[in-house]
C-alpha cells in the first residue's frame, strides 16, 4: 500500500544534541539579546534583507530555525515576530573587502511587509536595536533527514513566497556536502521572487512559477512540480517545503502520491517561540494533549505525514 | 550603637561607590546601608520575593531555564493542570491587540500524573516555590485533580482557576455564580494538602461579593485577575480572529482594570492578595503592591521579554532601599486622600 511506506517516519537516530528539541523540552542554545541592525536593505515587492549584528545567535543558528523579532519601545506591538532565518554570515571586511574566515557573526532576515510588526521592521535604520531571540525550533535537522537524503537522487526545494526565507540555510548545508538540488519557486508576481540569486550557485536549476504570469510558469508552483515528478517517477526525492498553508497542502499532496518524502516548515502566529504560550500549536497525528504540537518547538520542521492537513482554516498570519 | 563610619560587615557594592560627598552630608545613613526584606509569606508559606510567574506564560519553569536564573523568582505559577490530559483548542489560538494580546489555548496540559512525574522534580530544584494552578469541569473533578496532585512534595499551594474563558461549560462558570464558586472552594478546601489560593475572574460585576464569597469557603488567598474576555473579528473574511470566538485579553492594556480590582478586593477580606494583570515593570508591580498586594505574578511580559520579572525584583528591591521600607509596609501603603477614603 502507497500510505504504507509512506507514513513511515525514518527510524530514530542517534540523539544528538538537538533532538531534544522534539521532547517537550527544548535544550537548543538560544540568546536573548538587543542587536544592532547593520543593514535593512529594501528588496522588490515590499521585501526587505535585514542584517543584524548577532555575535552570540548566528553561530549557534541550524538550518530551518528562527528567529524572533522584538520591536523595542512599542507598547502597541507587544509581541515579538517570528522570522526565518534566511542566511548567516561571517562580518564583511571593511571596504567590503573580503570576508576572513571568521565565526558567522551576521544573522539575515528575509520579510515582507505585510502587517503592524513588519511595517514597523521596515523602518529600522543601521545601528538601530532590535530585540533577537534566536535561534529557535527544530530545523532541518541532519540527524533526521539525510538518510533519506542519501536515499534521494535530488534535493527538491519548493517555496512559496517568503517561504524562500526558509530554505536557504537546508540548502547551503546540503551542497556542501554535494547533493544535487533544484528549487520550485511559486510566487503571486515577479516582484515577490526575491532571494533566488542566492540560490544560484547551490542548485542545478530554478523553476519559477507566478500566478500572475509575469515571470516563470503561469499558476500555482505546484504545476512544475507535478510535471517534473511526472516525468522522473523513476527517480527518487526529498523534498524541502515552506510557504502558505495551501500551497505546502498542495505540494504535500504531491509528494504523497509520488512517494517522496516531505519536511515541511511550517509558520502559525506565536505569542512566546519558546514553548509556553501554546498559542502557535496545530494539528498533528496524535490523541490527547499530543494532538496538537507547537511550530516553535516540536517544529516549524515536521515530517509532512505528521500534520493533519484536513482543515480548511486559514491560520490567518498575516497581520 | 550609634552610627560611625562605612559598616565593614557588609558585602561590597558592585558600580557606583558611595564617594565622600555622601558621606559628608548629615543625612541619614547612605541608602546602600538599608537592606529591606523583601520576603513575602502567604499562608503560612514564606516566598524569597513577592514577583512571581503567572499560570500559562510560563511553562513548566524549565522552557526558560536558560534564558533567565529562576532562582531569582519567587514563585512560579505552572500551566492550568487538569485531572486527565486535555487537547486544547484549534488554531488560531492568539492575536495581537492594542497594548495587549487575546489567547484561547483552551488549557492545553499534560495531566496531572505527567506532571507529578514528569515536570516537578526539576521544579523542586528550584529556589522559586512551585505553586500549582488546578483546573476542571466538575466539582468532583477540582477535588480529583487536587488528590492526585497532593501526592505531590514540594508544592508550595494551590491555585485554583477558575476563572479561565476560554473552555466550554466549565472555569470561568465556576468564577462567575458565587454559589458554585463557594461550592468548589469549600470542596477543593477540604481536599487541599497544601494551601489554596483561588484565581479570580474579573468577568463580573461586583469583584468584592466573590472575593468575599471565597474567603468565606475557605480561600486562603486570593490571585486576581484572570483575563478579561474579549474578542476580535478580521473584517477581510468576516471571521473570528480566533477558532474559540471569544478570548482572553492580557497584557499592559488590562491593568488599570486590575489593580482596581486588587484595590477593591484587599480593602474587603482579609486573606492575603496575589495581584496580577499587564505588569510589566517594576512600577507597575509596585503599583499593585501599594494597592494592597501581597505578591505579583507577571504574565504576559514573559512572552515578549522573558527579563521582566528579575528585573522587577531587583526594581523592587532598589525602590524599598531607596525608600527605606520592608515589602511590609509597603503593602497596601496607598494614600488615599482623606475625603475618598
Amino acid at each position: 500500500m502507497l500510505a504504507e511506506s509512506w507514513n513511515r517516519v525514518p527510524p530514530a537516530l542517534p540523539i544528538g544534541r538537538y533532538t531534544n528539541a522534539r521532547s517537550s523540552v527544548s535544550i537548543v542554545a538560544m540568546y536573548d539579546d538587543m542587536v544592532a541592525v547593520i543593514e535593512n536593505r529594501p528588496l522588490t515587492g515590499g521585501h526587505f534583507l535585514l542584517s543584524l549584528d548577532a555575535p552570540r545567535q548566528a553561530p549557534a543558528v541550524r538550518p530551518g530555525q528562527f528567529a524572533m523579532v522584538r520591536i523595542l519601545g512599542r507598547s502597541d506591538v507587544l509581541l515579538r515576530r517570528p522570522m526565518s532565518i534566511f542566511d548567516v554570515t561571517a562580518k564583511e571586511g571593511r571596504d567590503g573587502g573580503p570576508r576572513r574566515a571568521r565565526a558567522p557573526r551576521i544573522l539575515k532576515l528575509l520579510y515582507k511587509v505585510v502587517g503592524r510588526g513588519t511595517r514597523l521592521m521596515a523602518e529600522l535604520q543601521p545601528r538601530d536595536k532590535v530585540g533577537l531571540l534566536a535561534p529557535l525550533g527544530h530545523g532541518f535537522f541532519e540527524e533526521e533527514y539525510l538518510p533519506r537524503a542519501h536515499e534521494s537522487d535530488e534535493i527538491l526545494h519548493v517555496a512559496g513566497g517568503i517561504g524562500i526565507a526558509a530554505l536557504l540555510l537546508p540548502a547551503k548545508r546540503l551542497a556542501e556536502a554535494g547533493f544535487r538540488q533544484r528549487l520550485f519557486f511559486g510566487a503571486r508576481t515577479k516582484d515577490d521572487l526575491v532571494g533566488v540569486q542566492d540560490f544560484k550557485p547551490l542548485v542545478c536549476a530554478t523553476l519559477s512559477a507566478t500566478e500572475d504570469g509575469s515571470a516563470g510558469y503561469r499558476g500555482f508552483v505546484t504545476r512544475p512540480l507535478e510535471e517534473y515528478l511526472t516525468k522522473h517517477t523513476d527517480q527518487k526525492f526529498l523534498l524541502m517545503v515552506c510557504g502558505p498553508w495551501a500551497m505546502l497542502r498542495a505540494t504535500v499532496e504531491l509528494a504523497k502520491r509520488f512517494r517522496h518524502p516531505c519536511l515541511v516548515s511550517m509558520e502559525n502566529r506565536m505569542g512566546c517561540g519558546l514553548g509556553v504560550c501554546l498559542g502557535c500549536c496545530i494539528r498533528v497525528e496524535g490523541e490527547g494533549h499530543e494532538a496538537y504540537q507547537r511550530v516553535c518547538t516540536e517544529g516549524p520542521v515536521f515530517w509532512a505525514e505528521k500534520v493533519v492537513w484536513e482543515t480548511e482554516r486559514k491560520l490567518g498570519i498575516r497581520d | 550603637m550609634t552610627k560611625k563610619t562605612k559598616p565593614t560587615g557588609q558585602a561590597p557594592h558592585n558600580g557606583r561607590a558611595s564617594g565622600g560627598a555622601d558621606a559628608g552630608r548629615a543625612l541619614p545613613a547612605p541608602a546602600e546601608q538599608f537592606t529591606p526584606q523583601i520576603e513575602t509569606e502567604i499562608a503560612g508559606v514564606r516566598f524569597q520575593n513577592p514577583v512571581w510567574t503567572a499560570s500559562g506564560t510560563f511553562g513548566y519553569g524549565r522552557e526558560f531555564a536558560h534564558l533567565i536564573d529562576l532562582n531569582q523568582l519567587g514563585a512560579i505559577c505552572v500551566k492550568g493542570i487538569s485531572p486527565e490530559p486535555m487537547e486544547g483548542n484549534p488554531p488560531p489560538r492568539i492575536y495581537e491587540t492594542a497594548s495587549g494580546m487575546l489567547n484561547a489555548i483552551g488549557l492545553q496540559n499534560v495531566g496531572a500524573k505527567r506532571f507529578l512525574s514528569e515536570k516537578l522534580p526539576f521544579l523542586r530544584t528550584l529556589q522559586a516555590r512551585t505553586v500549582v494552578n488546578v483546573f476542571a469541569y466538575s466539582t468532583e473533578d477540582y477535588v480529583r485533580c487536587i488528590e492526585t496532585l497532593n501526592e505531590g512534595e514540594g508544592i508550595a499551594a494551590y491555585e485554583l482557576n477558575i476563572s479561565c474563558p476560554n473552555t466550554r461549560c466549565g472555569g470561568i462558570v465556576y468564577g462567575s455564580d458565587p454559589r458554585l464558586t463557594e461550592e468548589v472552594v469549600a470542596a477543593s478546601k477540604r481536599a487541599a494538602r497544601y494551601p489554596l489560593f483561588v484565581k479570580l475572574s474579573p468577568n463580573v460585576t461586583d469583584i468584592v461579593m466573590f472575593a468575599r464569597v471565597a474567603e468565606a469557603a475557605g480561600a486562603d488567598a486570593l490571585s486576581l485577575v484572570n483575563t478579561f474576555v474579549g474578542m476580535a473579528i478580521d473584517v477581510e473574511t468576516r471571521t473570528p480572529r480566533i477558532s474559540n470566538v471569544t478570548a482572553g485579553l492580557s497584557g499592559p492594556g488590562i491593568k488599570p482594570v486590575a489593580l482596581r480590582m486588587v484595590y477593591q478586593a484587599a480593602r474587603a477580606v482579609k486573606i492575603p492578595i496575589i495581584g496580577l494583570g499587564g505588569i510589566a515593570s517594576a512600577e507597575d508591580a509596585l503599583e499593585f503592591l501599594i494597592a494592597g498586594a501581597r505578591a505579583v505574578q507577571v504574565g504576559t511580559a514573559n512572552f515578549y521579554d522573558p527579563g521582566t520579572s528579575p528585573r522587577i525584583v531587583d526594581g523592587i528591591r532598589d525602590y524599598c532601599r531607596r525608600k527605606r521600607l520592608h515589602l511590609a509596609d509597603l503593602v497596601g501603603s496607598l494614600k488615599v486622600p482623606a475625603t475618598r477614603a
